[in-house]
């Protein structure tokens, strides 16, 4: 049973369809990569998943065993899948270790009440929460960085705040939104050396969007191609790359083959 | 400029050191050096400044209210007068025409004042911004124009000789004696708001205020967070209310509520630092100063504190306590990196 699936999966903004009847399944513990040229849809996928936009009716989506076709993105989020934002959407004005501490907000352990009648044992919680908070942010890098406010990172640290934030929510299924956009190629490799690394220690399923074509053809172990809101191929990234709807979809049809090897490749 | 920084830097060490001891130390501690402000300040000045001690208390409470909503959740409300003034008309009513003692009274009115905030909540959940802002101004002024119409709530003539507190036989009847009251109620309105806001509710809240998309996706229920920061602050707003009717000489009038009291609380928290505790009290003693000062030019008030709002907004957009905060937070960064080289080294 695939840990995410979509049945027949459609929106519409206005008369624009930005999802088209779209069936995809994410397996468990795989790394799923989506690709598709700019405004094919894969951002609005991401919305409808996580409860932002309302799917059209007929649309089902089923995470987990889970009908999470009409619920809140906050229940979502509870259930155990976690994303980023293609435009970041860091709580700006938050520390560091704060935008994490957001991130676990579903197991905290304690509700309001505690804070007014137990508060040390809430003190206690926090600091455990912390430590653990603490632990993630040393994993990507950014232990040094805490206590700044998000607003004052450059992009690259941005970029990794946003996955560590997503981390924090101890998700079943990571879905990253672009995460290695505008950055240069070794801070690329560290990003995603980093999420391997967080899918092997915590068993995680991904899900990635990506606009470099060697990341996800190098890491992913399925790949769906989006056009127009449609899904126009899917399989390994070896039978993707082959595809001739898909090549031409998604670079055009004037380049010969050794141009669109070189874009697979490079 | 940076003595004023270390002083705030060393207050802050001191008070953590303390409160490693015990959490609560630091509270006693400051509810213990602050007690006799009103001798000192009799001595030092005359008595009207006891007067004025009581006000910034009160003012206080309203402060730290509404930086929750504002400061801290993000939303914008102008109508946290109108729920000042919920507590103060209910628990007046109450002792006055039930003869109920201020400890039965002061609590109803707190509990109103709380009904009505998520009156005034509920616009949040579909409004933001201006149209936000005209909601709740419409709220809070209907409370006050309900107040200057009905005879009952007082209407042109206000509420008089509201009975003052007692506890036995001691009588909370001048502003030294009710200056304790106040101050305590101040105190535990200041810790609460510690407790609540370095929690993950105060997290949830800024997390609100900062982006509501995320916020979501990241498992915070967006609409119970910002109808519990506004049914919180009103709960504050009732209590300062309920304080402000019972003060000597137990006397509330209409005006005591109006667009002036809500734009001066506004320069509290902007002045202070949005969504920053201390920086909003800060702001709440230094504002309060101000407008009993310039009482005299009562018409121009709202203009000189609209414009001092949006020259803070402009040049010192975090306020008060944000430049220190920043101050105190680069300072431990630089440490922490002197540390780290010398390590290495
Ligand atoms: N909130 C919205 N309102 C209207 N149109 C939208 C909205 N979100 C996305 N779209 C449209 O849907 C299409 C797909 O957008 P998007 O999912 O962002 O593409 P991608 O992420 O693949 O670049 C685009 O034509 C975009 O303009
Ligand atoms: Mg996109």
């Amino acid at each position: 049973m695939p840990l995410l699936e979509t049945v027949d999966l459609s929106k519409s903004f206005g008369g624009l369809r930005a999802i088209s009847n779209l069936n995809i399944n994410i397996e468990a513990g795989s790394i799923h990569g989506l690709i598709g040229p700019n405004g094919s849809g894969k951002s609005t996928f991401f919305n409808l998943v996580t409860g932002v936009y309302q799917p059209d009716p007929g649309s089902k989506i089923i995470f987990n065993g889970h009908d999470i076709t009409k619920s809140a993105s906050h229940d979502i989020g509870a259930l155990g899948i976690a994303r980023t934002f293609q435009l970041l959407r860091l709580f700006s004005e938050m520390t560091v270790l704060q935008n994490l501490m957001v991130g676990y907000h579903t197991h905290v352990p304690y509700g309001f009440m505690s804070t007014i009648f137990n508060n040390s044992a809430v003190v206690k919680k926090d600091a455990e929460t912390k430590s653990e908070m603490m632990e993630l942010l040393e994993l990507i890098g950014m232990a040094d960085y805490a206590d700044m406010p998000a607003s004052e990172l450059s992009g690259g640290q941005r970029r990794l705040v946003a996955l560590g934030r997503a981390m924090a929510m101890r998700p079943k299924l990571l879905m990253l939104d672009e995460p290695a956009a505008g950055l240069s190629p070794v801070n690329v490799d560290n990003l995603l050396s980093i999420v391997m690394a967080l899918k092997q220690r915590f068993g995680l399923t991904v899900l990635i969007v990506e606009h470099i074509l060697k990341v996800v053809m190098e890491t992913c172990d399925t790949v769906t191609v989006l056009d127009y809101g449609e899904k126009i191929g899917e399989g390994s990234p070896d039978a993707v790359k082959d595809d001739h709807a898909v090549i031409e979809a998604y670079l055009g049809q004037e380049m010969d083959d050794d141009e669109v090897r070189k874009a697979f490749n490079s | 400029m940076t003595a004023i920084y270390s002083i705030f830097g060393r207050i802050s060490e001191t008070i953590e050191k303390l409160a490693a001891i015990h959490r609560l130390l630091p509270w006693i501690l400051a509810f213990a050096l602050l007690l006799p402000l009103p001798q000192i300040l009799s001595a030092l000045f005359n008595d009207y400044y006891i007067y004025l001690a009581n006000k910034i208390c009160i003012f206080i409470l309203l402060s730290v209210g509404l930086n929750i909503v504002k400061g801290f959740c993000g939303q914008v409300t102008v109508g946290h007068v109108g729920l000042y003034a919920i507590g103060a008309v209910s628990s007046a009513l109450i002792s006055l025409h039930f003869g109920w003692s201020f400890w039965l009274a002061f609590p109803i009115g707190i509990l109103a004042a709380g009904l009505a905030g998520i009156v005034v909540g509920l616009p949040s959940v579909r409004l933001e911004g201006a149209y936000l802002a005209l909601a709740t101004l419409g709220l809070g002024e209907s409370v006050r124009i309900m107040i200057a119409v009905t005879p009952l709530f007082g209407s042109s003539t206000g509420l008089l000789s509201i009975p003052a507190p007692t506890i036995g036989s001691f009588t909370f009847d001048s502003y030294t004696n009710y200056y304790y009251l106040v101050l305590a109620a101040a105190m535990i309105g200041i810790y609460l708001s510690f407790s609540i806001l370095r929690s993950a509710t105060g997290r949830a809240f800024m997390a609100v205020r900062e982006d509501t998309v995320a916020a979501a996706v990241h498992g915070v229920n967006v609409t119970k967070y910002k109808l519990l920061a506004f049914v919180i602050s009103a709960l504050y707003a009732g209590a300062a209310g309920g304080l402000f009717a019972h003060m000597p000489p137990g006397y509330i009038h209409h005006n005591n509520f109006t667009i002036i009291e809500m734009v001066t609380l506004l320069l509290m928290i902007v002045l202070g630092g949005i969504g920053h505790i201390w920086g909003g009290i800060i702001g709440a003693i230094i504002v309060t100063i101000i407008y009993d000062q310039t009482l005299e030019f009562y018409f121009y008030q709202p203009l000189l504190f609209g414009l001092t709002m949006v020259l803070i907004v402009i040049f010192m957009p975090r306020g008060i306590g944000g430049m220190i905060d920043r101050y105190l937070a680069t300072k431990k960064f630089i440490a922490s990196q002197e540390e780290k080289s010398n390590a290495a080294s």
